[in-house]
């Protein structure tokens, strides 16, 4: 158990051309002691190049990477006492679950046979799996093969748990339940724990922080609900949350932000907050998004329903302004029992206290939502 | 289509149809060719078990007749052929492991272990493989006879071990030449087929603390079974069978160290003819260790793919 330093780390790789492409920019993290933390992002984003630098299976090319005070950089994947889950679990085929799972023991350690046998099947108990102790990978299902390859890192009491998608090939009903039980397991062990993960639900549910990246930067870290509510810019808000939040992208005309088939009037508050940008992008989460209800004092909008997904505890629906383009489209949700229907006639508003603005050109956030009491999101966030 | 007619459904418009100019050619032609490669054979075994008159007076295919009929020429074949047999297997057998064994690593350290200049490397091999033998006759033999004469140097260590004679001593020069000849062509087989393993496991190894060299013996090694199955039957085969080398290297048929393949062409050629009886005998005689391990490798082959699926 131990704190995972990243100072401004960098990978670059050489095609063979010869140029450089840069995977991962300047990556500064402070993983503490005990941590669940999530790096997530759209593929390609550089989550697994950083994961498996941690890891010792890519150099790092820039930068510093930190156990407590020791440096990582020119220590090998075997000495690093890091263990791993990988996306595909990687389980030795010709190796039975017990072999699987004690093999990095014998490797690493120097502990007795009967030790490493005992301490194989506390882990694989603690697991629910050891009933399947002597049984080949190939004879096991998904979840069950995911099960011991958690098992093969669990065993070894690593400082560091890496985890690489390892739900990712199991279907949505497992994958939730898996969800809980690592986290579970996680806060139960107490080990500093870094999972990749490009599933946003995964990133929100299971973090203490979530750090998200795109393109090889790291665009914010924070809590979940920080990301959620506060996001740095433009791709954090767009990336995080399901339906994701709506974007307009607009002007700023005096005090009226000018977007696509509406007009939405700034208090004076928030104008100020702009400064001296004029191209501004708006977001709304969907849930803030009131359909049908002329409240007063509220900027109202005419929209037609355009499609309704019913889930039973909520509906989505998507929107289009009436005075807009036809393919700009928005999300609202609903709650179940609300009855609109595709090519309704209805009024939406946007409350001004939920409403992010952004900088057109560098996505900046330039104001996010009120809560009811930040003081109350601050002291969620700072738990 | 016999089986068809006896039950009481039989459409003699649809047999009819089916017999089309196409299919006859078909199943000539299949024909044709199962006799051009079987008669042969069969002649050489008919041959093998008849008396040198009964050769002579009936025709080469057909079986021996009473009289005609001796076990003879393989009991003389076998004589002849069992101190070269014991050479042949002291020499291919080492000859294959090791080259087998070589290959899978050089493989495993080309592929699966990240270095510079593995390219060029592989480079090496590749070009390795292409060594025409005809090119390194003569400077192997200038090599192992005057600049290294191991087989001279290791004859005593040699004739103490029981069931070995000095001269067997011959045979480790021509051991060393076939596994340095065999390993490039074994590498590039394991080399598809370790290119064809997840790299994750490799990775997982690395992670579980094992080294280069123990990732290779308790993981990768063991997963390559199947794969050593199907080098090893072609890489035997291969030394077994080869004349070139040994006949360099350990230099005509009356060599006590002579291998089958040296002594095989001898048998049965006298001042007074050809003995077909025995040569036949003494061919098929030869024949039979690669036949064996085809047919022992082949199931543990069978069996590797098994397991992996």
């Amino acid at each position: 158990m131990a704190r995972l330093t990243l100072d401004d780390v960098t990978k670059v790789y050489t095609d063979e051309g010869g140029g450089d492409i840069v995977a991962v920019e300047e990556i500064s993290l402070d993983i503490d002691d005990g941590e669940f933390l999530v790096l997530v992002g759209p593929s390609g984003c550089g989550k697994s190049t950083t994961l498996r630098m941690m890891a010792g299976l890519e150099t790092v090319t820039e930068g510093e990477l930190r156990l407590e005070d020791r440096v990582l950089n020119g220590v090998s994947a075997q000495d690093r006492d890091i263990a791993m889950v990988f996306q595909s679990y990687a389980l030795y085929p010709h190796k039975s679950v017990r072999g699987n799972m004690s093999f990095g023991l014998e490797e690493s350690t120097g502990l007795p046979d009967d030790e490493i046998r005992q301490r194989v099947e506390e882990t694989t108990d603690m697991l629910g799996i050891s009933d399947l102790l002597d049984r080949k990978p190939g004879q096991l299902s998904g979840g069950q093969q995911q099960r011991v390859a958690l098992g093969r890192a669990i065993v070894r009491d690593p400082e560091v748990f890496l985890m690489d998608e390892p739900l990712s090939n199991l279907d949505a009903k497992l994958r939730a339940e898996m969800r809980t039980e690592l986290q579970r397991l996680q806060g139960e062990l107490g080990v500093t724990t870094v999972y990749v993960t490009h599933d946003q639900t995964e990133a929100m549910t299971m973090g203490d922080r979530v750090a998200v990246l795109d393109d090889g930067e790291l665009q914010q870290v924070g809590t979940p609900l920080d990301c959620y509510h506060r996001p740095n810019n433009l791709f954090v808000a767009g990336f995080i949350g399901e339906p994701s939040m709506n974007l307009f992208d607009g002007s700023l005309s005096g005090d009226t932000f000018r977007g696509d088939g509406f007009d939405y009037p700034l208090s004076g508050a928030t104008r100020d907050q702009l400064g001296g940008a004029s191209g501004l992008t708006l977001g709304i989460r969907p849930e803030d998004v009131t359909v049908g209800e002329r409240r007063s004092g509220q900027r109202t909008f005419d929209a037609e329903v355009v499609v309704v997904e019913p889930q039973g505890n909520e509906n989505a629906v998507h929107l289009r302004f009436v005075d807009g383009d036809e393919g700009t489209q928005f999300t609202a949700t609903t709650t179940g029992q609300s009855r609109v229907e595709a090519g309704d006639r209805t009024t939406v508003s946007f409350p001004e206290d939920a409403i992010h603005l952004f900088d057109g050109e560098t996505g900046d956030a330039l104001k996010n939502r009120e809560l009811p009491s930040n003081r109350a999101i601050d002291a969620f966030v700072s738990n | 289509m016999s089986q068809s007619s006896s039950t009481g459904n039989f459409d003699v418009a649809s047999l009819v149809e089916d017999v089309n100019l196409r299919r006859v050619a078909q199943y000539a032609l299949v024909v044709f060719f199962l006799g051009f490669f079987l008669v042969p054979l069969e002649t050489g075994i008919m041959t093998a078990i008849k008396t040198n008159e009964s050769v002579a007076r009936s025709l080469p295919f057909a079986p021996p007749v009473g009289e005609g009929f001796t076990l003879g020429n393989i009991q003389f074949a076998l004589e002849q052929l069992s101190g070269s047999f014991f050479n042949s297997l002291i020499m291919s057998i080492p000859a294959t492991i090791g080259s087998v064994l070589f290959g899978s690593m050089a493989a495993y350290g080309l592929t699966m272990v990240n270095w510079r200049a593995q390219m060029g490397m592989l480079m090496l091999f590749v070009v390795g493989v292409f060594v025409p033998y005809q090119a390194v006759l003569v400077p192997l033999a200038r090599f192992w006879n005057n600049i290294f004469p191991l087989a001279r140097m290791i004859e005593p260590m040699v004739a103490s071990i029981p069931f070995f004679q000095g001269y067997h001593a011959e045979l480790v020069p021509l051991v060393i030449t076939h596994i340095a000849y065999g390993i490039p062509i074994c590498t590039i087989l394991f080399r598809s087929y370790y290119q064809s393993l997840p790299n994750s496991l490799v990775e997982a190894g690395k992670i579980d603390g094992a080294s280069i060299t123990k990732i290779y013996r308790r993981i990768i090694l063991p997963i390559s079974k199947p794969m050593f199955g199907v080098v090893f039957i072609y890489q035997f085969t291969q030394i077994y069978n080869e004349f070139l080398f040994a006949f360099t290297l350990v230099t005509g048929s009356d060599a006590p160290a002579a291998p089958v393949t040296l002594v095989l062409p001898a048998i049965g050629a006298s001042t007074s003819g050809i003995n077909f009886g025995i040569r036949m005998s003494a061919a098929f005689l030869a024949a039979v260790p690669t036949l064996i391990l085809y047919v022992a490798f082949a199931e543990q082959f069978a069996k590797g793919l098994r397991t992996e699926a």
